[in-house]
């Protein structure tokens, strides 16, 4: 149902061409074009692959809105099945969110559409293919479907010299028995802007130069940690929002869907490699090298010991009274059901997968508190369409009395958590986005075997 | 499938050009009764398996200064190592106790193994394996032979399948004139839960691959199984198999307990 709040807002809608080609022939320019056509893409001298892309590249362009300033996209569908384009960490209507089960319509095959909104909240965010794959390890994320997009603040505070950004993800997917029993997606090739190290260009970058990266990870189904050898990273906003207590540190993750802006002060000229921490995925692909100005030589990594990361660090120092509210509790269950050692995993949301998975609705305006209770071996980044969440409570294992819950966390607002296996997480949110709202688990192989749930509010 | 017959059809042609003649020596098996999956130990890793057999109801009498089989226990110690993401090598250590006879060393065989890597992503898991080694003349009037094996899997679902259609040759012994004997085994089971797969397992030795043995002369073998998978290092396998022909051990229990240690040095760099 379009409210009439939705229409005075949509003035094109996300409307089909196919059904309405009127609409696409007589209406203006749109500020942005968007085709989803296959391309080669030439991942290294020694890989090249066809996938879906949008605009025959991967990722694609870089998308610059200005926050509050109302934005037409029209995407044309070249591809033999419909899609939908999703504007990942945007409040917006849900008939132009980009989410199916929401109600976007979809793109046909060979169809045009046109998405018109208001970009809000500022800050880094992207777009992306929100189709199902299944068995299909060329569909939906595992394709090249994602793109940047920066919703610039109205005030833009932000002081650099230079900013990049830089997407990971995986490539040429195929499934592997794992530990846990099941069937799961590896990959041959890792990348950093559609490109392993040494194919694509370098970041070039001058001493004393302060830059940011803007990193986002579109993998379809790993978590990344990554590095700047010889260099700290000031990580300032997680999710394309700033955090409490920016802090320093060695190395970043990323779940999939997460996004990362950190600054980097350029003071030890030199050639180095920013890459994934860990050896097998550099050695597959996942670096690119950053070349101070008047350097040569061959690029310089140092390699980490330990994996090293935690939410908590960027919280709050204080306690906020004014947060010390009582949320209406909403317990979320996630379990996965074996399907055969030859399957990949079905999952469940409280006993229930999606679409059977349910809550009650919400009441707009009313605050909620989502408690996360993952039962599962599985690590999950957990993503909330059209709202942005406020980390509560991290990491409480799952078991009476084995340890103190852990401290609470404020002040952190992010899209996508993730939540380790065996561990409770709390988040909270206020339902002032009315419509229906898809929660799932970003995981390609996981939301596409159940792990989704869709609020409706009241 | 397709691909299936497709890499079968030609490695039949050849061999049924090396094929020999159809009588079989008097041999034991049942030293390590089991169907082979595709997949490799992990490089740095160790397997190591242990094998028992028991002969419920064997063969009874002395063949050709072979012992009978019946009322004997056979323990094989398997070592695997892992070499890359695509080769591992075997050693095995055959032993066997019986009333009369005591505990005796009955030889050894070693088996490396190749397959095609995971990373080429093919719909079903191949590998092919070669094994030679010696067997004492009171436990196989052949001593040594030569197995090449190679090995198809798929896992659909809860179902699993693999097959294993060996070649065999005598080195040295009675059958060496003889070519290459065919000993397809076979695998179905099906995975009841994360932890519980059961199923069946089928052994044969036809003879020469172009002149099989008479029905009587040919083995065959039908076990019914269980596999425990109680956690990634760990291989339990129980099975009892009945005998279908005059030349086949009638009834048979096993069983297979295996542990992979990683010797490597890993950390979460890796």
């Amino acid at each position: 149902m379009i409210s009439r709040r939705n229409l005075l807002k949509l003035s094109g809608l996300a409307a089909v061409s196919a059904s309405l080609p009127a609409v696409t022939q007589e209406a203006a320019p749109p500020d942005y074009r968007l085709d989803i056509v296959p391309a080669t893409l030439e991942l290294s001298p020694r890989h090249t692959l066809k996938t879906l892309t949008y605009n025959g590249q991967a990722p694609g362009p870089l998308l610059r809105f200005k926050e509050g300033q109302p934005v037409t996209i029209e995407v044309t569908n070249h591809s033999d099945r419909p899609e939908v384009v999703h504007w990942h960490g945007l409040f917006l209507p849900t008939d132009v969110d980009g989410a199916l089960e929401e109600g976007t319509p979809p793109i046909v095959a060979g169809g045009t559409a046109r998405y018109t909104f208001t970009p809000r909240p500022a800050g880094f965010r992207w777009y992306h293919t929100h189709t199902m794959a299944m068995g299909d390890l060329t569909r939906a994320q595992y394709s090249g479907q994602h793109g940047f997009l920066m919703i610039e603040p109205r005030d833009n505070p932000a002081r650099y010299d230079q900013e990049f950004f830089l997407a990971l993800h995986d490539w040429d997917g195929h499934l592997l028995a794992s530990d846990d029993g099941a069937m799961n997606p590896h990959y041959n090739v890792s990348t950093i802007n559609g490109k392993t190290m040494g194919a694509g260009e370098p970041l070039r970058v001058k001493q004393g130069e302060r830059i940011v990266l803007h990193v986002l990870n579109s993998s379809p189904t790993e978590p990344h940690w990554v590095a700047l050898a010889g260099h700290g990273l000031r990580v300032v906003a997680l999710d394309g929002n700033p955090v409490p207590s920016p802090q320093t540190v060695p190395m970043l993750r990323l779940a999939p869907a997460e996004r990362v802006c950190a600054i980097v002060e350029m003071n030890n000229p030199g050639i180095w490699v920013l890459g994934e921490v860990r050896k097998h995925l550099q050695a597959a692909g996942m670096a690119v090298s950053v070349e101070y100005a008047n350097q040569s030589g061959a690029p310089q990594w140092q390699q980490p010991t330990d994996l090293i990361w935690n939410y908590q660090q960027f919280a709050a120092a204080h306690s906020d009274d004014k947060a010390a509210d009582s949320p209406v509790i909403i317990p979320l269950v996630f379990e996965s059901k074996f399907r055969g050692h030859g399957a990949m995993e079905l999952w469940t949301i409280n006993g229930k997968s999606y679409p059977d998975a349910s809550a009650a609705p919400l009441q707009s305006g009313q605050r909620y508190r989502l408690q996360f209770v993952n039962k599962s071996m599985d690590d999950h980044p957990l993503h909330l369409h059209r709202h942005s969440f406020e980390l509560h409570r991290l990491g409480a294992p799952l078991g009476a009395g084995k340890n103190p819950a852990p401290n609470r966390i404020r002040g952190i607002v992010k899209d996508v958590v993730l939540v380790d296996s065996q561990t409770q997480a709390d988040v909270d949110f206020t339902a002032d986005n009315p419509g229906a709202t898809l929660f799932h688990c970003h995981q390609q192989n996981h939301m596409d075997l159940g792990f989704m749930m869709l609020f409706n509010y009241a | 499938m397709h691909e299936r017959t497709t890499l079968l059809v030609p490695y039949c042609l050849i061999l049924l050009a090396l094929a020999g003649v159809p009588v079989l020596a008097e041999a034991q098996g049942n030293y390590e009764i089991q169907v082979y999956g595709a997949d490799t130990v992990p490089a740095g890793n160790l397997m190591v398996e242990l094998h028992s057999n028991f002969t419920v109801d064997g063969q009874k009498e002395t063949v050709d200064g072979v012992y009978p089989t019946n009322h004997q226990e056979h323990e094989t110690l398997e070592l695997t190592e892992g070499i890359n993401d695509w080769s591992e090598v075997g050693l095995y250590v055959f032993t066997s106790e019986q009333d009369g006879h005591g505990v005796q060393w009955v030889g050894d065989h070693i088996r490396p193994r190749i397959r095609v890597p995971e990373a080429w992503g093919w719909p079903v898991g191949v590998s092919l394996s070669t094994e030679i080694g010696f067997q004492r003349s009171a436990y196989s009037t052949d001593t040594w032979t030569w197995e090449i094996r190679p090995i198809i899997d798929k896992a659909i679902g809860r179902w699993y399948f693999a097959i294993n259609p060996a070649l065999e040759r005598t080195l040295h012994g009675p059958d060496v004139n003889q070519g290459l004997g065919f000993a397809p085994s076979a695998k179905v089971s099906y995975d009841f839960t994360r932890v519980v797969s059961a199923g069946f397992e089928y052994y044969a030795d036809y003879g020469a691959l172009r002149n099989f043995a008479t029905t009587h002369d040919q083995q065959q073998q039908l076990f019914l199984v269980t596999d425990l998978n109680v956690s990634p290092v760990w291989e339990i396998n129980f099975g009892v198999g009945i005998g279908a022909t005059g030349s086949t051990d009638h009834l048979i229990v096993k069983a297979i307990l295996g542990r992979r240690f990683d010797w490597g040095r890993h950390s979460a760099m890796d």
